[in-house]
Order: structure tokens, then sequence, then C-alpha cells
């Protein structure tokens, strides 16, 4: 029942409550990002975050840095406290802290998938697979040539499994089945999630419930803006949104015939939580969407540290922790570009 | 005789300060045209690179929006096709080779295509093909001997359109739009590059010209100087 959790979650929560509280105080504030921004070279960057919580991971990286060298070793710090946390976890967390990941195997299943249409080497892609989404028998998606096969020789024992009833033909993967694919698992992925969260009730399924939708109507938004001018129909754009979220049904009805940025503009100012975030950009603009987006989330995101006695502090921590990662690789690339009057157009600061 | 000697001496004389004085402008004409040339060139390698530094950032915002997972390099097409786009040389004239770009017209495209969609294909070809020169020349001559409706403009513009989402198709079909910036940013900048090969060969042109002219000027001196000796 809800209202009840305070005499009951801290038997097999509270540890980890207190572990998830304890990295929180470790994001980048804004001061720190202030400095960032005014590092000249990446080997600053580096001096900079040194003396943050990403210093054990970057202070024997020899120079010249590069980019993605500093995204992949903060991603490593994520992967370390997901890993802490995931090893401590009891059910349900354990569950909960699993689901987390699973946008990220789906990614990976996509980039193994492309890359081996594409002839790449298997493990050049294994390596730029992300470590949160990695399973057992990964490599072998090199081997299927359509879904059918994808599902039966390698996907039917992961996790993602369920997800691939609405997906499975004898098709042959091409780049726009393969598009169709990920959406679709996406799609059937935050479906679950949202009814497993439904499921444990309480605090944590009001705060999920807000944030999944949240997640579910910006990935309506954006697919409708990129599938703009593409040969993806307006029946299977539809498809593609999930069947929850405050869009959903009739914001979807909308959304999907909708053929330039001005109309999703009109879309999405009839729902007054998406107001303020279309109201920052002038018409036809759509640069800034994605960190108006972004900024929204990043409220809503610290608003679940505001209670207690829920989970989704888990997800809550993971995604701003992802979005420091993002704010990092923006500041690296405008620093290795020398491009640093336009470090403020993506950063979004979390404290 | 002298007097005929008399009459002829002024004619002769004005006709080779007259010759003299073309000969002056000719080359105040091309010194001129190098001097345009340079500073034509100069333009554009400040706004190639320009061009560029706005490329890579609409490149690292597409990666900030997508995703670094879906915008690398482990997604590039490593299967045989032809080139999307391509470079003719054409040395008619051995001191100023002239540069065409082709965009979008590759040759895989040209092979398998209908016949209406290869007339469609022959239109693009021309229309990419042209587009450095007109450009170069700065002259509408070519654009009022070719015709063209708004009914082909569009279908060329469609096929081009095509091109680029196939080009782009690596990455995913449902790409941001900061991708499809980027791709026009580097495609301009392509442009760029062959615009400044061509400005590049003028210039060359033009400087032998008027290294040549510099050159002559200078025997003709020494010559009157030893004469007035």
């Amino acid at each position: 029942m809800y209202g009840f959790e305070a005499l009951t979650f801290n038997i097999h929560g509270g540890y980890l409550e207190a572990i998830v509280r304890g990295y929180r105080s470790g994001l980048l504030t804004a001061a720190d990002y202030n400095n960032l921004c005014q590092c000249e070279t990446l080997d600053d960057i580096k001096m900079h975050l040194t003396a943050t919580e990403y210093g054990p991971y970057l202070q024997n990286e020899p120079s010249p840095l590069h980019t993605t060298t500093i995204v992949e070793k903060c991603t490593l710090k994520l992967v370390d406290e997901y890993k802490h946390m995931l090893c401590q976890a009891t059910e349900p967390l354990s569950t909960f802290l699993e689901y987390i990941t699973y946008g990220h195997m789906i990614d990976n299943v996509v980039l193994i998938v492309t890359g081996t249409l594409h002839e790449r080497d298997v493990q050049e892609l294994l390596e730029k697979c992300h470590p949160l989404g990695m399973f057992d028998s990964i490599a072998t998606l090199a081997v299927a040539q359509n879904m059918r096969e994808l599902y039966r020789l390698v996907l039917v024992d992961t996790p993602l499994a369920p997800y691939f009833s609405e997906c499975i033909t004898s098709e042959d993967l091409d780049d726009m089945n393969i598009e169709i694919m990920r959406n679709t698992l996406y799609k059937a992925y935050l479906e679950d999630f949202y009814q497993f969260c439904q499921k444990l009730g309480g605090a944590t399924a009001e705060i999920m419930s807000d944030l999944l939708a949240f997640e579910a109507d910006r990935r309506a938004v954006n697919i409708s803006i990129n599938s703009i001018g593409t040969e993806l129909t307006r029946d299977d754009r539809k498809k593609l949104y999930s069947n929850f979220g405050l869009l959903y049904p009739y914001g979807h009805e909308e959304l999907a015939v909708c053929e330039d940025m001005d109309q999703v503009r009109g879309v999405m100012e009839k729902y007054p939580p998406y107001q303020p975030i279309f109201a920052k950009l002038s018409y036809g603009e759509s640069q800034m969407l994605d960190k108006a987006f972004y900024e929204e989330e990043v409220k809503r995101l610290c608003l679940a540290f505001e209670q207690q006695f829920h989970y989704a502090v888990f997800f809550a921590y993971m995604r701003l922790k992802e979005q420091e990662i993002r704010n990092l690789m923006w500041v690296s690339e405008c620093v290795a570009q020398n491009q640093k009057s336009r470090v403020h157009d993506s950063v979004v600061f979390i404290f | 005789m002298e007097e005929e000697n008399g009459e002829l001496n002024p004619e002769s004389g004005r006709a080779s300060t007259k010759q003299h004085q073309e000969e002056e402008e000719e080359e105040d004409r091309k010194v001129v045209k190098f001097l345009d040339s340079a500073d034509s060139y100069l333009d554009l390698f400040e706004s190639l690179s320009s061009t560029l530094r706005q490329g890579w950032l609409e490149l690292a915002t597409a990666r900030q929006s997508m995703g670094a997972s879906r915008i690398n390099s482990a997604l590039f097409d490593l299967k045989y096709h032809s080139a999307a786009t391509s470079l003719q040389v054409i040395q008619d004239d051995v001191k100023q080779p002239n540069f065409t770009l082709c965009k979008w017209v590759s040759i895989d495209n040209r092979n398998s295509s209908t016949e209406e969609a290869k007339f469609d294909e022959n239109e693009l070809f021309e229309k990419n093909s042209t587009n450095a020169q007109l450009r170069y020349r700065g002259t509408s001559e070519i654009q009022e001997k070719r015709p063209e409706s708004n009914v082909s403009t569009l279908t060329v513009d469609d096929q081009i359109q095509k091109e680029r989402s196939k080009s782009l198709s690596m990455f995913g079909t449902l790409v941001s739009p900061k991708l499809r910036s980027a791709q026009i940013s580097f495609e301009t900048a392509l442009d760029t590059l062959v615009e400044m090969a061509n400005m590049r060969s003028s210039l060359l042109s033009t400087y032998d010209q008027v290294h040549k002219d510099m050159a002559s000027t200078k025997v003709d001196e020494k010559l009157i100087a030893q004469v007035q000796v």
C-alpha cells in the first residue's frame, strides 16, 4: 500500500538507496562545468577531471588524449557503480536495475547487426558496444541473416526475447528493417518496463510512470521529426509510438501526419507540460529541441531524489550520469575543435 | 625620299605608340586578373575553413543527439559500391586544367535504372556537372542554353535528396536533422574545394602570363639601354 514503504523499504533497499544518494553527490556541479568550459586542450580537461570522482579512471591515460577516450573512461565509472549496486541488490530491485540496461542492449544488438551488414569486423564492433548492454552471446549476432534467425540463434535466451514478437519476419535485414526493428524493440521495452513499475506500486510506480511517460513522448517527437522526408509511411510511423504517455493516443494521431517541424510544434503546444519546451524555440528551428528536452528530463530526474523509499532514484541516477557523460563529450568536442564559443549550446547543468 | 621618309615616320611612330599602349593595357589587364584570382582564392579558402568547422560541429551535435553508438566509424559501409560523387579533370589547356564535380550520380545507379529514371539521371548528371563551371565562369550563358521546366527540376531535386538519404542510411534511416545539416555542410565544402582548384589553376596560368610579360619587358629595356649606349 502506498505510503507504508518507510516501514519495510530499508530492510532490503536501505543500503543501496544510501549508496546511490552518495553517488549523486559526486555529480559535477555548475562550477565544475565552468572550469571545464575554460580549458584550452583535452589535457586541461583531464587535469580538471582528475580532481573529481573521475580521477582514478583518467589519471593514467597517456597524452595525446582523444574525446572518445574521455567518454570511455567516464562510462567505465558508471559501469562500475552500476555493477556494485546490482551485485548487492535483491529482488525486485535487481530486476529493476536490469531493466535500466535493456535500452543499451537494444543499441548494441542494432550496432552489431548493422555493422555486419556493412561487412565490418565483429571484434571492432564489440569494442564500440556500450558495456552496460553486453550479454554472453552477443558476438553470435553476426551470423544471422534475417530477424527470425536473429531471434532463434541468439536473442531467444536474452531478456530482449519477449520484445521480438512484433518484429519477427523472414525479411532480410536491411537499413530500413533494422531501423524499424530498433524502434519496435524499444517501444516494447518501454511498455514492459512501465508495466513492471506499475506492478511494483507505491512511490516507484508513481514517479517512474512520469519519467517513462516523458521518455515515450520524447521518443514519439524524435521519431516524427527524424522521419520527415523519409520513406517511412504514416502508418509505420504510428506503429513505432509507445502505447502510453501524455501524447497517447490523440497526440500520436496528430504527430503521425506531421510533415514539418512547425506542424510538430503545433501538436505539442496543445499539451501544457510541453509548452515551455517549444516556447524556447523559434519557428522552424529544431536545433535546440534536444537541449530543451534534456533540461526538462534533468529537472524531473532531480525531483525523484526529493522522495525516499522508492526505486526511481536508481533510474534517475543512471540517467543523470549519462547526461553528465554527454556533457563531458560535448565540452571535449568543443575544446578539441576550438569552438569554445559554442560550448553552452548543449551543456545541461544538473545542479 | 627624305620628304617621303619624313611623312612615313610620324605615322609609324603613332602606330607604334598605339601598339605600345595596347600592350601595356593588356599587361595591366593580366595583372588585374591575377590579383582578382588571388583575392577570390583567399576568399574561397576562408569560406572552406568556416564551412568545415560548421560541418564538424554539426556532426558532434548529431552524435550528442543520437548517441555515440549510432554515429561512429564502425558503421561505415565497407561493401563494394561506386562513389556517389566523382571528379573530372579536363586538360584541354595543359597549363590550365579544369575540374568538374559530378555529385550524387553513381555508376551503379546509372547501370540499373529504367529508361525514365535514366533520363532523369542524365539531367541530374548534367546539372551537377555544370554547376561548378557555372559558378566558376560566373555567366548565365550555359543556363540560358538549357531550358529547365519546374517539373524536371523538382524530379532532379527529389533524386538528389534520395541519394543523400541513401548515403546517410549507414547510420540508420531515421537520423537527426543535424546529421543531414552536417552532410550539406560537407557537400558545400566539397564544392568549394573544386572551385578553389579551378581558381588556383586560373591563378597559376595568369601568373605565368604576367611573369612572361615581365621577362619580355626586361629584355626590351636592356636592348633599348644597349642601343642608347
